[in-house]
């Protein structure tokens, strides 16, 4: 080991006895591209991670206040999961269309994700103003707090993405399906289904775990 | 209409930092005045401000870090002042100043000085090492240096208007909530946190992105230089462990703006949760600052003993063991809170645990120094020094991770010793050792060794005199951020340590004069091949500075020490003089997004603290249409042609032929 | 720098399939939807349910959650194990390592810290 790194010559990789494979160089940037966004996905994994362990820290302090099982409506939240879900297949759909550069399913694709998510967003809206008009709003006790900042949290990721996605529609509309502009559909979907994920999490672990007795 | 601000934000009643923010303000003035008339300002806009070269943004990056120490070193010299006169009396600080005193000098240094100078010089040098042209998001880099520079903007102009928080450099709660901090001090300093929290995750994953995927031909994994792995390990913990802060201080922020109950004592909030989260990001932090610094001195330590870094596998080993276990030894803030003995037990040998990888780095370099032909010059200097330095403060360190020991020293002046001894020693010691290392390489001409040598010997006494009194100043049993004491026990050793710090101020005017001098004779000291040092990594392959493009092809990797490896192959097979085929080639326009981001951001911030809605709404508007504008521009870059290209390599090649020759010769 | 999808030798992008018809693309979102939508079902039947010994409830939510979430990084992020896609999973195994830290470790703390130091109101009996 010394004796190669001292000789200070090639012999490197002395596992691959013989056929050393060699780096080819530069990804494209496609690939560059996606990867940075997916390194940032997962940065902002993390981000929910802390607000997943708040949660988790405070679901039990209620300080005299409503107890999840109390508040939850498991209707309402079945609803917001076939809404997520189906958007997601439906960003999938609109990412096939725009690899083969199809722009009527496209833009269908990309309209139906939206209409998912707006009406995920207006569920969650009233469920909120609901909680609020009945004084259990966020400042009411810890576990409140904690409810509504990691599915709030979650909510302002999909109102970005929202945002997001009428960006992308009108970039195909006014550029077409250029390079960078197949780039960014492809970190949107990577954003979109990465979402989905954090959602199965909100609801397992708020909504169903903490709706439980 | 104005939220919270009114002209009862300015200080009017306080002379020390109305006085220091008015000298601030005209001196930048003066500046700015100055570029307005020499004509400079199409130059900086076009060459600097919105250049998204990775060479170009780490220097600003720097710059920005050198200013900020400068800063957070008055703000130390105020305080070992107030220490050493206030015994007994109330000294010549206010309490309320003093706490914004240390609470500003422990978040400049960390934030705004060494993390811009350890991400400034890994964007300088790692696309060089890795002999590619850029980095893998040119344009996000330039919007996070901005952010960063935000940020600091933001701590500076709570100097003038408002305050600073009162809190220490975390902000623990209860004190920094609403009840107890009513003032614009912690928001100042959360917002600030934020923005240029947002840079740094942003610079790490364009350089998480750029080790991972953009490498040239053959250089495998095993074949980059060590710089190059710390920085992989090193932006692995930013884009890990900066948003553990930034949600953190996002809760914190909820409390205080709209009555959440995080951390709050009432309606069941829990205040140690924030010391628990808070830490899970700080310990990764400070493996974030002083992994770069080990790549650094890896590099140095390598080069000025003529020999490969010995052990480069145990070093990469050793880097990735750290970058992991580093994630799990937060408990050892806080040993006192009261988790109980498994607990402490469990993350006390964890932090033991982490000493060893460091240990093997510390052998490593000492067998690559051994039977090797030393040179030492400046950048060897800090880093022998850096060593000797670095192992007291570790063993300290070691000492304070055994829970009891820890009961005894929590929050005393020997855990300021301590971490000092490591964030100075490990890495400023390592950031001055890279500024002089890679100096030449980003402007061409070497700095004056004699003032470099005065700097480092002044510094590194410095250093000792400041601090050993602190270590046992902790042992008599004074605690931090003390504005007035009682004891007499404690006094001569405030004295030293003041004293301590005339000389390491010696040690920055040295470093100032350095600059100077070697500016002056930049001539004499010019580098003309590329290679001052007799390097062995590929940044010392092309030009000082190098061309926009970084190389005119990109190079062929054979082994590890891949510059060394072609210098040994030319002299040998003596030189090959025909001329390489020039082609064109492709760069990233500029674009002053990132300027202009930052712009909208900074106008957010201030907003934000000073609870103005209508101008939060018009900057997060403005940084959406920013990005959308970069978005829908149809040419993101240009070409240099070949002619060009040629014309630029042919000189280097020239000068780099006569060295080679010359140095078969001998 | 080229735009092509893959070049021998390079790493895949995350979320990008291998080279596959239109119609086998649709019909992998179709499967994975329909796993999704089934886990879902099922995690929503449990929790409302008093048909299965209830202590398992949440262990059998957590389990079917990280399975739909598996569903999901299998069917609508592409993440595979091939050679090409190593670079990807191990940066998504290092963040769920630090996601299981953060979380783990924040609740095995704390609720050591709620332990030892429960809050005075459950030391002490309230003033009546």
């Amino acid at each position: 080991m010394s004796m190669t790194t001292t000789a200070g010559h090639v012999h490197a990789d002395p596992h691959h006895i013989g056929v050393v494979i060699e780096h080819p160089g530069p990804a494209s940037k496609r690939i560059v591209t996606a990867y940075g966004f997916w390194i940032f996905l997962l940065s902002d994994i993390v981000m929910f991670s802390c607000f997943f362990a708040a949660y988790a820290v405070l679901s039990g302090q209620t300080a005299g206040g409503p107890k999840g099982s109390e508040i939850f409506e498991q209707r309402n939240v079945a609803i917001e999961t076939v809404c997520l879900l189906l958007s997601s297949f439906t960003c999938g759909m609109a990412s096939i269309a725009a690899d083969v550069r199809n722009r009527f399913w496209y833009y269908l694709g990309m309209a139906v994700t939206c209409v998912l998510g707006v009406i995920f967003l207006i569920i969650e809206f009233r469920e909120f103003a609901d909680l609020i008009a009945r004084g259990y709003g966020p400042s009411r006790s810890a576990f409140l707090t904690a409810f509504f900042s990691l599915v709030g949290c979650h909510g302002l990721h999909v109102s970005a993405g929202v945002l997001w996605l009428l960006t992308m529609m009108a970039q195909v509309f006014a550029k077409g399906f250029r390079a960078d502009v197949l780039r960014r559909m492809m970190c949107f979907a990577l954003f979109w289904h990465a979402l989905d994920i954090i959602w199965v999490g909100v609801f397992s672990v708020v909504y169903l775990l903490g709706g439980g007795t | 209409m104005l939220g919270k601000l009114d002209w009862s934000a300015i200080p009017f009643d306080q002379p020390i930092p109305l006085v220091a923010g008015g000298v601030v303000l005209v001196a930048i003035l003066a500046v700015l005045i100055w570029v307005v008339v020499k004509g400079h300002l199409p130059y900086l806009w076009h060459e600097w401000i919105t250049s998204v070269d990775h060479k170009r943004i780490g220097v600003m990056y720097i710059l920005l870090a050198s200013v900020m120490l400068l800063r957070g070193g008055s703000d130390a010299i105020m305080m070992r002042i107030q220490q050493a006169v206030a015994y007994q009396s109330q000294g010549y600080l206010p309490p309320e100043h003093y706490n914004q005193i240390f609470s500003a000098h422990g978040t400049i240094m960390i934030f705004f000085v060494a993390m811009p100078f350890v991400i400034g010089l890994m964007n300088l040098v790692v696309p060089l090492q890795l002999g590619v042209r850029d980095v893998a998001f040119p344009t996000l880099n330039s919007v996070g240096f901005w952010l960063t520079a935000t940020g600091a903007l933001l701590v500076n102009l709570s100097l003038v208007i408002g305050e600073f928080a009162r809190t220490g450099w975390l902000a623990f709660p209860p004190l920094s909530e609403l009840s107890y901090s009513p003032g614009v001090g912690v928001d100042y300093y959360a917002w600030s946190l934020q923005i240029s929290g947002v840079g740094t995750l942003v610079a790490g994953i364009n350089l998480v992105t750029t080790v991972l995927k953009l490498r040239t031909r053959g250089m495998n994994y095993l074949r980059m230089p060590m710089f190059c792995w710390t920085t992989l390990a090193s932006n692995l913990l930013i884009v890990a462990a900066f948003p553990i802060l930034t949600a953190t201080l996002a809760m914190l922020l909820l409390d205080r703006y709209f009555g959440f109950h995080f951390f709050t004592n009432e309606a069941g909030g829990n205040v140690m949760m924030f010391m628990n989260l808070i830490w899970a990001w700080g310990h990764p932090e400070v493996y974030i600052l002083v992994l770069p610094a080990f790549g650094i001195f890896s590099e140095v330590v390598s080069t000025f003993s003529g020999k490969a870094l010995f052990g480069y596998r145990s070093m990469v080993l050793a880097t990735m063991a750290i970058c992991v276990i580093s994630f799990m030894v937060w408990l050892h803030h806080f040993f006192t809170m009261g988790a109980g003995p498994d607990v402490n037990a469990i993350f006390g040998i964890a932090s033991m645990i982490i000493a060893v990888p460091t240990g093997v780095k510390i052998y490593n370099w000492l067998f690559t120094m051994y039977g090797g032909r030393i040179r030492f010059a400046t950048p060897m200097l800090w880093a022998v020094g850096f060593m000797v330095t670095f192992i007291i403060g570790g063993l300290t360190g070691v000492l304070v991770a055994v829970p009891p020991a820890d009961f005894m020293l929590h929050n005393s002046m020997f855990l300021v010793a301590h971490f000092h001894n490591v964030i100075i020693g490990g890495v400023l010691f390592g950031a001055f050792a890279g500024f002089e290392y890679w100096f030449p390489k980003a402007f061409g001409f070497r700095l004056d060794e004699r003032w470099g040598k005065l700097a480092f010997w002044f510094t590194f006494l410095g250093f000792y005199v400041t601090f050993l009194p602190l270590y046992i100043a902790g042992m008599l049993g004074m605690t931090r951020r003390l504005q007035h004491y009682d004891v007499a026990a404690w006094r001569p050793w405030m004295f030293m340590a003041a004293f301590g710090m005339l000389i390491l101020s010696i040690g920055v005017i040295c470093q100032i004069m350095q600059l100077v001098v070697s500016i002056r004779n930049r001539e004499a000291l010019r580098d003309r091949t590329g290679d001052p040092w007799d390097g062995r990594s590929l940044e010392w392959a092309t030009s000082s500075p190098p061309p926009v493009f970084n190389f005119a092809f990109n190079p062929d990797v054979r082994g590890e020490d891949a510059y060394w490896d072609m210098k040994s192959r030319a002299r040998q097979q003596s030189l090959e003089h025909d001329e390489p085929e020039y082609q064109d080639i492709e760069m990233p326009r500029n674009s002053p997004t990132g300027f202009v981001c930052a712009f909208f951001a900074t106008i957010m911030g201030f907003a934000l603290i000073w609870h103005i809605w209508w101008m939060v709404i018009l900057g997060g508007l403005g940084a959406w249409a920013t990005f959308v504008v970069f978005a829908w521009r149809d040419h993101d870059e240009y070409v240099i042609p070949a002619a060009e290209v040629a014309a630029i390599d042919r000189v280097n090649l020239e000068e780099r032929r006569s060295l080679v020759s010359m140095a078969g010769i001998v | 720098m080229s735009d092509q999808t893959h070049l021998p030798g390079h790493d895949l992008a995350p979320g990008e399939e291998e080279q596959h018809s239109v119609g086998e693309r649709v019909l992998g979102y179709v499967v994975g939807l329909g796993l999704a939508l089934l886990l879902t079902a099922t995690s929503f039947f449990i929790a409302g349910t008093d048909l299965v010994w209830q202590p398992s409830i949440p262990v059998a939510l957590i389990v079917l959650a990280i399975a739909q979430m598996g569903v999901h990084l299998v069917f609508f992020l592409h993440i595979t194990t091939g050679p090409d896609n190593t670079n990807n999973v191990l940066a998504l195994a290092f963040g769920l390592l630090v996601v299981f830290l953060v979380v783990g470790g924040t609740v095995w703390i704390m609720s050591h810290l709620n332990a030892n130091m429960p809050p005075m109101d459950q030391i002490m009996p309230k003033p009546m």
